[in-house]
């Protein structure tokens, strides 16, 4: 019984590390690609832990009050609570944390939880870009959560379960990717995802040009650290849950690691080329072509 | 060159009032002076009947030796396509002027200036007191008894210069071995 | 163990990180900021030494004065630099913040940038180019590598100089105070 939570813990702790290392090498390489789009050199794909471990180091003398406090835990609390019932690899090749007993409802709801903390932390610095950083994000969140829902319903429908391994299995049973047996809900959670990445044109949240980085403009130092930590282990998270839905899961983390990068490289690319919307542009695309392919995603599921 | 326009346009000021001088400068811009009771009722003849719609600029100078500041406003046509400049002075020592932000409301930011750098006020006119300048307690610096340096001496501080401090120019010339042309010499130190 | 040495491994670890991720706030003062887009972007590209912008002073290090500062303006860099957690540093950017430039004798620009805050390093030349603004901040890298860019340190031990000399020129001071 002991030696089951050390192996627990142990779980916990392994797999963490690696969505974090990860997920920071991830935005380590997406600064460096997207300098090299602007033909600049780029700083060294590594430089986001050089800049976490500043952000650590920085004094923090001041803040807002406790909510401040718990909005970049909430963050982190739900990411890493979000990655423990996500396989990372298929089924006994890694450790399986809590995986059996996750389900894709729940979470919907632990995915969006880190957002609403760090709003109601940012809520409290008082800052007016912060209020508005909020309000846009969470406009845009009704915006991508419906074609990105809807997907879900289209590949709960025809696999008959809500159980992520279950459909990692289902896959592997009849062979084919849901990406192929279901293409239009993966277009609309495609689609869901650029929102979801929030690398532009969908970065209204932060927009610094606008807003002075939003609801972070409160936060420095270790604040900004963990908040930082936290989107690298999220966007593994998002990326490992993409490759498992729809992608057949992974066998072993080279192949993880192609699947996962080649996914964030579409909102990436799809990014560079492209201005930061205005919030109602950006809840109007949702509404636009990623929601029609959910709706083509579920009837597709129930007729065919 | 072609000056009926301008000549046109000077001939109606001066039927309709009385001007102290007028002046055709060059194509597109004339050049009226009137007394201070005539502004307002030029400028909105010019506006409303001759459509010179367009505020261009406020402008003041400081006359400290004859004791006046000449204030000049300066409407536009983009039809006429001609610029009006209407020079009035005032006396120094009381320095009022008659409020046009009701004719043009972008005069109100003009006047604002005009009421903090020469110090000339505008009676009935709203607007803030700090614009450029905050908290200022001297007289207003665009006077031309403002003695800036003093002022700068007194609230800034210096630094001084090097020891060694050399002059730029002859030291380049001894370096590259030119001679320093005799009219370059005076702006030796 | 050591607890000096062990200390000393862990200030050369945080100087190293310190020096390779500067964020810069986006607060441009005077005509010195429009040489600010020409370093950041493709051309000088500051962002290979870490460079960065920030948008708010909760989350920069670096505070540049990019040329003259009019003494309204100074009013509100010096809540700017306030807000700033430490360790934060000030680049003097032009002629203007060392001796006054070529407003030497405006009414209205304060001519001597070290008497209001601590410059941690001057960059030279109206308008320096993009070459020497890179060159000042590999300069400041440099001091934060030695650990002697200690300007905040100054500034809380001599805040009673500097607040002197501040409301010498602010006489409305009607300003928050800050337990940074």
């Amino acid at each position: 019984m002991m030696g089951d939570i050390w192996m627990t813990l142990l779980g916990v702790l392994v797999t963490t590390l690696l969505a974090f290392v990860t997920g920071m090498f991830y935005m380590g390489a997406s600064r460096k690609i997207t300098a090299r789009v602007q033909n600049r050199v780029g700083p060294p794909i590594y430089q986001n832990f050089l800049d976490l471990i500043k952000l650590q180091a920085k004094d923090t003398a001041i803040h807002h009050g406790w909510m401040q406090l718990l909005g970049p835990a909430f963050l982190m609390v739900s990411a890493v609570g979000s990655l423990m019932f996500i396989p990372v690899l298929n089924k006994g090749l890694f450790f399986e944390n809590f995986t059996a007993d996750g389900d894709i409802i729940f979470l919907l709801y632990l995915m969006v939880f880190g957002s609403l903390g760090m709003a109601l932390g940012a809520g409290q610095t008082g800052n007016p870009n912060s209020a508005i950083g909020v309000t846009r994000g969470l406009t845009q969140m009704v915006g991508f959560e419906i074609p990105w829902v809807m997907a879900i319903v289209a590949l709960i429908l025809q696999y008959h379960t809500t159980n992520i391994a279950e459909i990692l299995e289902a896959q592997h049973r009849s062979g084919v990717w849901s990406m192929f047996a279901n293409p239009y809900a993966f277009i609309a959670a495609l689609l869901a995802a650029f929102g979801m990445f929030r690398y532009s044109p969908f970065d209204i949240v932060g927009a610094p040009a606008e807003l002075a980085s939003g609801p972070v403009s409160e936060n420095g130092g270790k604040f900004l650290g963990t908040m930082m930590s936290s989107h690298a282990v999220f966007a593994f998270v998002k990326l490992v849950l993409y490759v498992d839905l729809f992608m057949g899961g992974a066998d072993n983390l080279v192949e993880l690691v192609i699947k996962t990068f080649g996914l964030y490289l579409i909102p990436l690319t799809y990014g560079m080329v492209n201005p930061r919307y205005r919030t109602e542009q950006a809840v109007r695309y949702f509404y636009g072509w990623p929601t029609l392919f959910g709706i083509i995603a579920i009837l597709y599921a129930v007729f065919y | 060159m072609e000056l009926h326009k301008e000549k046109q346009l000077l001939e109606t000021l001066q039927g309709v009032f009385q001007l102290k001088s007028g002046e055709i400068k060059r194509r597109h811009r004339i050049e009226v002076e009137v007394e201070k009771k005539d502004v307002v009722p030029l400028l909105l003849f010019v506006k409303e009947k001759l459509g010179y719609k367009h505020l261009s600029h406020i402008s003041c100078v400081d006359w400290i030796e004859e004791g006046r500041f000449e204030l000049i406003y300066m409407p536009w046509s983009h039809q006429e396509q001609i610029l009006i400049m209407v020079k009035v002075s005032i006396p120094r020592d009381a320095a009022e002027m008659e409020n046009i932000d009701m004719i043009w409301r972008q005069a109100n930011t003009y006047q604002r200036e005009l009421r903090e750098m020469f110090g000339i006020e505008f009676p009935g006119f709203v607007g803030d007191y700090d614009f450029i300048l905050e908290d200022w307690e001297d007289i207003p610096p665009m006077r031309r008894d403002f003695d800036t340096e003093a002022y700068v001496k007194d609230h800034y501080f210096e630094r001084p210069g090097r020891e060694d401090a050399k002059d730029v120019r002859t030291e380049i010339a001894k370096r590259s071995g030119e001679q320093i042309p005799d009219f370059a010499k005076k702006y030796s130190r | 163990m050591n607890d000096k040495n062990s200390q000393k491994i862990v200030d050369v670890i945080k100087n190293f990180a310190r020096k390779h991720s500067l964020f810069v706030l986006a607060y441009g003062t005077g005509c010195g900021a429009i040489e600010i887009p020409a370093t950041m972007t493709s051309r000088y590209d500051a962002e290979r030494f870490g460079i960065r912008g920030a948008a708010t002073p909760r989350q920069a290090d670096v505070l540049l004065i990019t040329g003259y500062l009019s003494t309204k303006t100074l009013k509100r860099v010096i809540r700017t630099y306030e807000q700033m957690q430490d360790p934060k540093y000030v680049i003097g950017f032009g002629s203007c913040t060392i001796n006054g430039g070529m407003y030497w004798d405006s009414y209205n620009t304060i001519k001597l940038l070290d008497m209001y805050l601590p410059v941690d390093i001057y960059i030279n030349g109206c308008m320096p180019r993009p070459e020497a603004v890179i060159e000042g901040f590999i300069g400041l890298q440099k001091l934060i590598a030695a650990g002697k860019a200690e300007g905040a340190k100054k500034y809380k031990e001599n805040l009673d100089w500097y607040r002197a000399n501040q409301k010498k020129v602010i006489k409305n001071w009607v300003m928050p105070d800050y337990n940074w």
